[in-house]
């Protein structure tokens, strides 16, 4: 501590310097405009460089952990490929056995719409495909909007369709968020509203919610978009919404259209009507 | 306070007086202005200590700032000229001087009293000018300004300090 004492005392007028030295600069960078700013840029600039270093150094010695992480990134990553690569060795031989066409369930024929109306109480439209297509009654129509009707009768090369905007069609279909089913039917008047009935009036539904086939009927395959919800009411007998949909297609300018066919669906509806004839007894 | 410190005081005024009241307005080629006030630490002698001369160059560059508007740039060039000094002055000053020494024209000749003044005029106005330029882009400016402020101030003060030695030595003559 004296040799410290004794060592200011001996160099005092140096400690003295460096203080008037220190005071002196700092007044210059306090009361001087431009010599402040160049000297706050310039620290900045070097503050930032010594992170800059500082940085590169810690991520250097941090490398070593990085590797290990990679290394037991790869390794997933190699479990993941080698799953992948049998998983698609399986598939291929699916994709064989698929090229059959046996296992699917719908298919898609496409259709022009030649002829239709859209000013009745009972809509129809006429497509350009028929039974010598595989075109048989009951199919789903559907355009890239979403669904356009059911094919109601067919000839060799023709088929009249049923659209939504018929007074006699009656689709079923569901809320997407709150998978609550319904009926979609239209009124005569509006071609691009319709009328879903039959949600529960515990559901609280959203402007602007899509209505979309829930896959029950077998006509369309679930998740087809129908429309939007516009509004809601409450229907008559008081039990449950009418909702007001928008329609997602517009009927005044479709023309390319696809026709579903699920071959199976007779063999569903032939089962379903025993069943109902042997409890009926 | 002894006759030394009042003589050094009136000293420090006068020069404070005519740097900012003339030479602060006069501006060779159109920025070297010479900085007498270097003069004050200049003159004097090895007797008194380092810490009084820092005092001295501090407080004096202080007051110019002040009325200068340069606040910082004359208090660091005056502490380090007073820090200097007497190792500049050790170059110059005759080798077997023990006792106090004060350099003058009669003390130290002509041409060493020019070259001694030279190197603490230049030190003092590198030191202010690089303070006021606070930049290395307009190198060549900022080395006009120290060129031609250190040969006016080193002119002035060998000036002053030669009709000062002249006039103490017709004062004697005459006594």
């Amino acid at each position: 501590m004296q040799n410290l004492i004794d060592f200011i005392i001996k160099y005092k007028y140096w400690f003295t310097f460096l203080l008037m030295e220190g005071f002196s600069l700092a007044i210059l960078i306090r009361f001087n405009n431009y010599q402040g700013s160049v000297y706050f840029t310039t620290a900045n600039s070097l503050v930032g460089g010594i992170y800059t270093a500082a940085d590169g150094v810690t991520s250097y010695i941090g490398l070593g952990k990085v590797n290990q992480q990679l290394e037991a990134e790869n390794t997933a990553l190699r479990d993941q490929l080698e799953a992948m690569k049998q998983e698609l060795a399986s598939r291929h031989i699916d994709t064989l056995r698929f090229a059959g066409f046996n296992n699917l369930r719908y298919r898609y024929v496409g259709a022009q719409i030649i002829n239709a109306t859209t000013s009745h109480s009972n809509n129809l439209l006429t497509i350009d495909k028929g039974a010598a297509d595989g075109i048989r009654p009951e199919m789903g129509v559907i355009c890239s909007s979403g669904v356009v009707g059911i094919v109601y009768l067919t000839s060799d090369h023709y088929s009249i369709v049923m659209p939504l905007i018929n007074m006699k069609s009656k689709i079923s279909c569901r809320l997407k968020e709150h998978n609550a089913f319904g009926t979609i039917e239209w009124k005569f008047g509006n071609i691009r509203s319709a009328y879903m009935t039959g949600v529960p009036l515990h559901v609280e539904i959203g402007k602007h919610e899509i209505v979309e086939t829930n896959g029950f009927s077998d006509i369309f395959p679930p998740g087809i978009p129908v429309g939007t919800v516009e509004g809601t009411e409450a229907s008559a007998d008081g039990l449950s919404h009418l909702l007001k949909i928008n329609l997602a297609v517009d009927y005044s300018s479709v023309r390319n259209v696809s026709v579903i066919t699920n071959y199976n669906h007779r063999e569903k509806t032939t089962l379903e009507y025993k069943a109902d004839s042997i409890m009926n007894r | 306070m002894n006759h030394k410190t009042f003589t050094r005081l009136g000293r420090m005024a006068l020069l404070l007086l005519v740097q900012i009241m003339m030479l602060n307005h006069m501006h060779l080629f159109g920025y070297a202005t010479p900085l007498i006030m270097g003069y004050m630490i200049i003159c004097m002698e090895t007797g008194v200590s380092r810490i009084s001369h820092l005092w001295w160059g501090f407080i004096m560059g202080l007051i110019y700032d002040i009325f200068s508007n340069t606040m910082g740039m004359g208090a660091a060039s005056m502490t380090l000229l007073a820090m200097m000094k007497p190792y500049i002055l050790k170059l110059y000053m005759p080798r077997d001087i023990v006792e106090s020494f004060k350099p003058t024209i009669q003390s130290m000749t002509l041409s060493r009293y020019t070259w001694y003044t030279l190197s603490c005029m230049a030190l003092m106005h590198c030191t202010f000018y690089f303070l006021e330029a606070f930049t290395l882009s307009d190198l060549l400016l900022t080395i006009g300004a120290m060129t031609g402020g250190t040969l006016l101030a080193t002119l002035f003060s060998v000036c002053i300090e030669y009709i000062v030695h002249t006039k103490l030595e017709e004062r004697e003559v005459a006594k």
